[in-house]
């Protein structure tokens, strides 16, 4: 395709002109971050699971990561397990516990919610096929019209479940899931049930220690908090048995193997650190600009339909849903005006695809409506704010002229 | 752009003649797969050309359009007895139609692609012509294209040939320089034409007749999967010689067949409402120079326009199935095309 007219800002870092609102897709990586970690990038760094000197300090280092995490999401002193990231923690949980099952004979009852991320989803589908060496049944809970799980449903799955698998908070429409009232639930009717929440989403917003209170395991990842992409941790409340995913050198106590990258937990480590301290603040500023966001985008464009506006949910999400335009067409021109935002729901191609989280929302007919997730940080000014929301004005405006 | 090398090309020569570019790849098809996606490795190597271009890229997603304008009027066709042209009913409907329209909506003036064609201006609009390399014109599968449309296409590898668009990717530094030439029907895996129709629709065997002597010759297992001009699973007749398909009726459920002089025509029907003509309307005793396949040759033919619309060849050509296309071509000029239609179903017995 050929455009003439101006030039617009490439998506190149540091450019003042990016209006940067994609903060759930990944946040913005923080200095203190990398400052924290540069020790551990260049020079000798030893392995930490040797036993001289060098791998010994590295080995402190790793630990003092370790219970920083631990103490931050509430879980057992030595109850990190550092991942390669929020999927891998996902994986881990879900084919863990199922594996863990299968040796002792037994065939898991897995019950998700069906908004999960596709780490949680697909590792779940994934156990329902029958050729497979661990196989498991599968529920799936419904999810009411403002996307947060039916506990009255929920309880109808529960018999017999060994792992309970249900988001902190969903990433695409924020929708904030009633965790510590599952887990009540899920005890009362499975006493052996094992009670994972995916917290890759709520964990910049969210004191993991009391808000996912009850879950057994918690999935993290480092880069929706600032810090680097590719380390996670999967966190353990109380000790569970499970199969490891990779083995070989039965490093993180059995449960990943391989040599753990301690400039990674680092960074995971630091990130927790900052976002935790800052959490009050930049939950109370960041709800209200969201708010704002979501009252200039009702008041400026028809027909929009902002996404579990009754539910609670996260502080920098803004979702909506607008009649008559295009996600791919409306991400474009936003892009175009240097505003990065989302369609919330894509695959690894970049291409906006049907929304299963929408989908099971019910009633909304992807086909004919887009949908926006402006998603924001506590660095979020107004101005930024104000300037997104004419972006958007005006790009459905020149959509929906070119469609009358 | 579909990380080949033609318009992987076509970028780069529009890029370097100053235009502001942006490189699209379209998803289109989800096929069987968990994650919907398809053809990643396809978009992964258009991204990368589009990066090496420096050009911006995106992803489209138009797999509901093809399902409607695409897939299912494919699996609908075979039903009702037609051998469709997914490729083109791809160009007309998503390419340069879906496309072509958000192209228009998000402000761009061009749509580009890596065809072998070359759209021409003349005083009485745009027009299509063959592409310079004669072994890779694309003219015929583009042949639907009228001057509203072409106005707004650019197609800028119809000016030279497949060596000429491989070295210059080469050039370019182009990993995707040697990548073979997509074939076949894209949302079916080579192959597996029968296996898709047969989990889309209904599969009903059908009775071989001889359509000179009205003898049953055997009995075929789907009648939706012969196409007019099969030889393949049809066997001899009693004379020892190789018997070809004529017709295929789905509600008679019979495959008319004869030997291969017996089933060449010398007049094609089409489907009036199919026709398009390019710049100015053809008349009933016009001359034109017809290709009824991809890779065709032409043929000579008169139009005939009546009660009906048909094609009157000079000469006996081999039978085409209805649910093609046939592209119409000028006598005076034969790279320009004049018109396109699509093949009806002719009533059996008239060769």
């Amino acid at each position: 395709m050929t455009h003439t007219g101006t030039k617009r800002p490439t998506s190149s870092d540091g450019d003042p002109s990016l209006l940067y609102f994609d903060h759930a897709a990944t946040a913005p990586r923080r200095p203190e971050v990398l400052e924290a970690m540069a020790p551990y990038l260049s020079g000798t760094v030893g392995n930490p699971t040797g036993s001289h000197r060098s791998a010994r300090a590295a080995r402190r280092v790793l630990d003092d990561a370790r219970e920083e995490v631990a103490e931050l999401t509430g879980s057992a002193p030595g109850g990190v397990v550092f991942t390669g990231g929020g999927t891998e923690s996902c994986n881990l949980a879900v084919f863990g516990v199922a594996a863990d099952r299968a040796r002792r004979g037994h065939r898991a009852r897995l019950v998700v919610s069906s908004i999960e991320h596709h780490a949680v989803l697909d590792a779940a589908a994934r156990l329902e096929r029958p050729l497979l060496a661990t196989p498991a049944d599968v529920a799936r809970i419904p999810v009411s019209t403002d996307g947060t799980v039916d506990l009255e449903i929920a309880a109808s799955l529960l018999a017999g479940a060994d792992l309970v698998s249900v988001m902190t908070a969903n990433n695409e429409v924020g929708t904030i899931q009633p965790i510590p009232e599952l887990a009540r639930l899920a005890r009362e009717i499975a006493p052996d049930v094992v009670i994972h929440t995916d917290a890759v989403a709520a964990a910049p917003w969210f004191d993991l220690g009391v808000e996912a209170a009850g879950a057994d395991l918690v999935s993290i990842c480092a880069h929706k908090l600032g810090g680097p992409i590719g380390v996670g941790a999967l966190c353990f409340r109380r000790e569970i048995a499970l199969v490891p995913l990779i083995v070989g050198g039965g490093q993180e106590r059995g449960r990943r193997a391989g040599t753990p990258d301690v400039a990674a937990a680092v960074g995971l480590a630091v990130a927790l650190r900052l976002s935790s301290n800052e959490r009050v603040r930049a939950v109370a500023c960041t709800t209200a600009r969201r708010d704002r966001l979501t009252d200039l985008l009702v008041a400026g464009v028809e027909h929009l339909h902002v996404t579990a506006r009754g539910a609670r949910r996260l502080p920098g999400t803004c979702h909506v849903t607008i009649d008559g335009v295009s996600s791919e067409e409306l991400v474009f021109l936003c892009d175009e005006a240097g505003l990065c935002v989302s369609a919330a729901s894509s695959c690894s191609s970049g291409a906006a695809t049907r929304s299963h989280v929408l989908e099971a929302m019910g009633g909304t007919d992807a086909t004919t409506r887009a949908s926006l997730r402006l998603s924001m940080g506590a660095e979020t000014t107004d101005s930024e704010i104000e300037q997104a929301a004419t972006i958007v004005h005006a790009a459905v405006s020149r959509l929906r002229a070119a469609h009358a | 752009m579909s990380g080949g090398v033609d318009s992987s090309v076509a970028a780069a020569e529009l890029r370097d003649a100053g235009h502001e570019v942006v490189g699209c790849t379209l998803r289109l098809w989800g096929g069987e797969s968990d994650s919907g996606c398809c053809s990643a490795a396809d978009v992964d190597d258009a991204r990368r050309v589009a990066q090496v271009l420096e050009i911006d890229h995106h992803v489209f997603n138009l797999a509901d359009d093809f399902d409607e304008h695409v897939v299912g009027p494919y699996v609908t066709a075979h039903a009702s007895g037609r051998t469709p042209n997914p490729c083109v009913e791809c160009n007309r409907s998503i390419k340069f139609g879906a496309l072509l329209a958000r192209a228009t909506r998000l402000g761009f003036e061009r749509l580009a692609t890596g065809h072998h064609a070359r759209v021409s201006a003349s005083d009485q609009g745009f027009e299509l012509r063959r592409g310079r390399d004669a072994s890779k014109d694309q003219s015929y599968v583009l042949g639907f294209l009228d001057s509203d449309v072409l106005a707004k296409v650019l197609l800028p590898i119809g000016t030279m040939t497949k060596a000429e668009v491989r070295a210059r990717a080469h050039a370019l530094g182009l990993r995707t320089a040697a990548k073979p030439d997509s074939q076949d029907v894209c949302f079916i895996p080579r192959g597996r034409r029968d296996g898709f129709l047969a989990a889309r629709t209904t599969l009903t065997s059908g009775a071989v007749v001889d359509r000179a002597t009205g003898a049953h010759l055997g009995t075929v297992p789907a009648l939706e999967l012969m196409t007019v001009g099969q030889r393949r699973g049809i066997g001899h007749g009693p004379d020892g010689e190789p018997r070809f398909v004529a017709d295929v009726n789905v509600t008679a459920r019979t495959v008319l067949v004869g030997r291969r002089g017996d089933v060449v025509v010398s007049e094609l029907e089409v489907d009036r409402g199919s026709v398009a003509w390019a710049r100015r309307v053809l008349q009933d005793g016009d001359r034109v120079l017809v290709q009824s396949s991809a890779h065709g040759a032409v043929a000579p033919a008169t139009l005939r326009i009546d009660a009906s619309t048909r094609l009157d060849f000079d000469l006996p050509i081999r039978p085409v199935a209805p649910g093609q296309l046939a592209v119409l071509y000028s006598t005076d000029d034969p790279e320009l095309v004049v018109g396109a239609a699509t093949i009806a179903r002719r009533a059996p017995g008239n060769a």
